[in-house]
């Protein structure tokens, strides 16, 4: 079954985005000054550093999230984000977010073509220790956001979420060599919205017959990820990076675990910098269809591309 | 093609698109050459080359004194009359090399630290006269250390521990090859 997944204008909404985000970008890029601030070297775990005062970054974001157990599943998160330094410690950032899917024949899911609005997010990172100063870094993250669109599916919902994190890093070799953890807990409540809703009220009228089996409405995600960054030559850093995600429904009990390992590859420019991922799954459970593998809410590999661009 | 499937490419394809097109050659900022820098720290000095090679013994025992690697055994620079030298090195940036000399007095007391060639275009308050100059007077053996003795400028924190650190490595060599030199001279 086709599902158009959101209105027209929604798609174009999220087209028009993401084609001015993309110019955006170009435009600084093409006008920006010679400059470099705090760069992320890995594409999933965040390092301890904070930008100055008074410094500001933009970045995009791409991430590629592909392959389920049947049919064929393609999934983009792209976020904008610009970020300042309003202290030397404090750091603060907003993000305008936008998903895509592509659904074909996948077992569970509507088939969907779409690219939406995802939502809007805030950040704010403040620095407790400096791995330069102090011998390790330390940090604390904390990200308010909203999303209407649903990462796996595609539906539009509502979802607040709350995400936050410790961020740790110790630097080897004399800065060389780079050692980054994150923990991260993210509970998320889900507001509502049109489909939602609909899931809502159908979920409701069968939740007596089929007790037990209603979607959960509050969610906490928990996040474990570290990498290592080592920097090859000038310039150019590889590195590789190990996530482990897991979500608590009802905030109850752990519903799934999914294991991610892989390289990462860093360049920093006199005017801006770029990561690449490619995290492909290494382990998952349950794993119903796939021995080993977590695709009901995970899929076979993600890829993800971050460009940034630092300017005064 | 449909409509759908031209956006997600156009999506996936745009900001690797900037990349392609993006790249800029890198421009070095070079402020001084070793003679300019050895005349701002000793200024009407006539100077002569200063070159040196350490044995590996020697630079293990300047890497346990200065607390950090020694990455080159050829030293190079430049010496006055009276034995007052200066020294070029290199510390790391945040992704390319800092080039600077530090001047030492034949006391073994530093006269200036000079930047010569800096890349990174955060951090470039290094070079303020104000923040060098704390090291001026610093010998080796002194307790030298970012945050501690020599104060941080916010935004340049990698820079000025790696300066700091390497001023350090530069009084360790100093202080052995004067050593090295006493014990041989009749």
């Amino acid at each position: 079954m086709k599902v158009p997944a959101v209105p027209l204008s929604f798609r174009l909404s999220g087209l028009t985005l993401v084609r001015i985000a993309a110019v955006l970008c170009g435009l600084i890029l093409s006008v920006s000054p010679p400059a470099r601030g705090d760069e992320n070297l890995l594409g999933y775990v965040y390092g301890a550093e904070t930008l100055p005062r008074g410094k500001w970054e933009a970045y995009q974001w791409v991430t590629l999230r592909t392959g389920k157990e049947s049919g064929s599943y393609r999934a983009f998160d792209l976020r904008t984000e610009i970020e300042t330094g309003l202290t030397d410690r404090l750091q603060a950032a907003f993000y305008v977010n936008s998903r895509g899917h592509r659904i074909t024949g996948v077992v569970g899911l509507d088939d969907r073509e779409s690219l939406a609005f995802q939502g809007v997010s805030a950040e704010f990172k403040y620095r407790l220790r400096s791995p330069y100063l102090d011998g390790y870094g330390l940090a604390l993250y904390v990200e308010p956001g909203y999303n209407r669109v649903d990462k796996v599916s595609g539906e539009i919902e509502g979802e607040f979420e709350l995400e936050t994190k410790v961020l740790f890093q110790k630097n080897f070799l004399e800065d060389t060599l780079i050692w980054a953890v994150n923990y991260t807990l993210e509970p998320e409540w889900a507001l509502g919205g049109e489909e939602a809703a609909e899931e809502a009220e159908h979920e409701e009228a069968e939740h007596e017959a089929h007790e037990g089996e209603h979607e959960a409405r509050r969610e906490l995600a928990e996040e474990l990820t570290t990498g290592v960054s080592y920097r090859i030559a000038s310039r150019w850093f590889i590195g590789s990076e190990l996530r482990l995600h897991s979500e608590w429904p009802d905030f109850s009990h752990r519903e799934h675990l999914a294991v991610f390992l892989g390289p990462t590859l860093h360049y920093g420019g006199e005017r801006w910098w770029w990561t690449a991922t490619v995290l492909p799954q290494i382990w998952g459970w349950p794993d119903e269809e796939v021995p080993g593998l977590q695709l009901d809410e995970h899929e076979r590999l993600e890829l993800r591309f971050k460009l940034g661009v630092n300017f005064q | 093609m449909r409509r759908g499937a031209r956006n997600l490419h156009f999506v996936a394809l745009a900001p690797a698109a900037l990349v392609v097109a993006g790249p800029v050659a890198a421009h070095a900022a070079i402020y001084l050459s070793v003679e300019e820098a050895g005349a701002a720290i000793f200024p009407g000095r006539p100077l002569a080359t200063l070159l040196a090679t350490l044995s590996p013994e020697e630079a293990e025992r300047i890497e346990e004194r200065a607390g950090m690697q020694v990455r080159s055994r050829e030293i190079r620079g430049l010496r006055t009359a009276q034995d007052a030298r200066l020294y070029v090195d290199r510390v790391l940036g945040k992704h390319e090399e800092i080039v600077y000399a530090v001047g030492i007095e034949a006391d073994g007391r530093i006269a200036g630290v000079e930047i010569l060639e800096y890349r990174e275009t955060y951090g470039g308050e290094i070079r303020q006269a104000e923040w060098r100059a704390q090291f001026r007077g610093r010998r080796a053996g002194d307790p030298l250390a970012l945050g501690a003795e020599i104060h941080n400028l916010s935004g340049a924190t990698l820079s000025c521990r790696h300066v700091t650190d390497g001023v350090r490595r530069i009084l360790a060599t100093d202080a052995l090859l004067r050593e090295r030199e006493a014990a041989v001279r009749p």
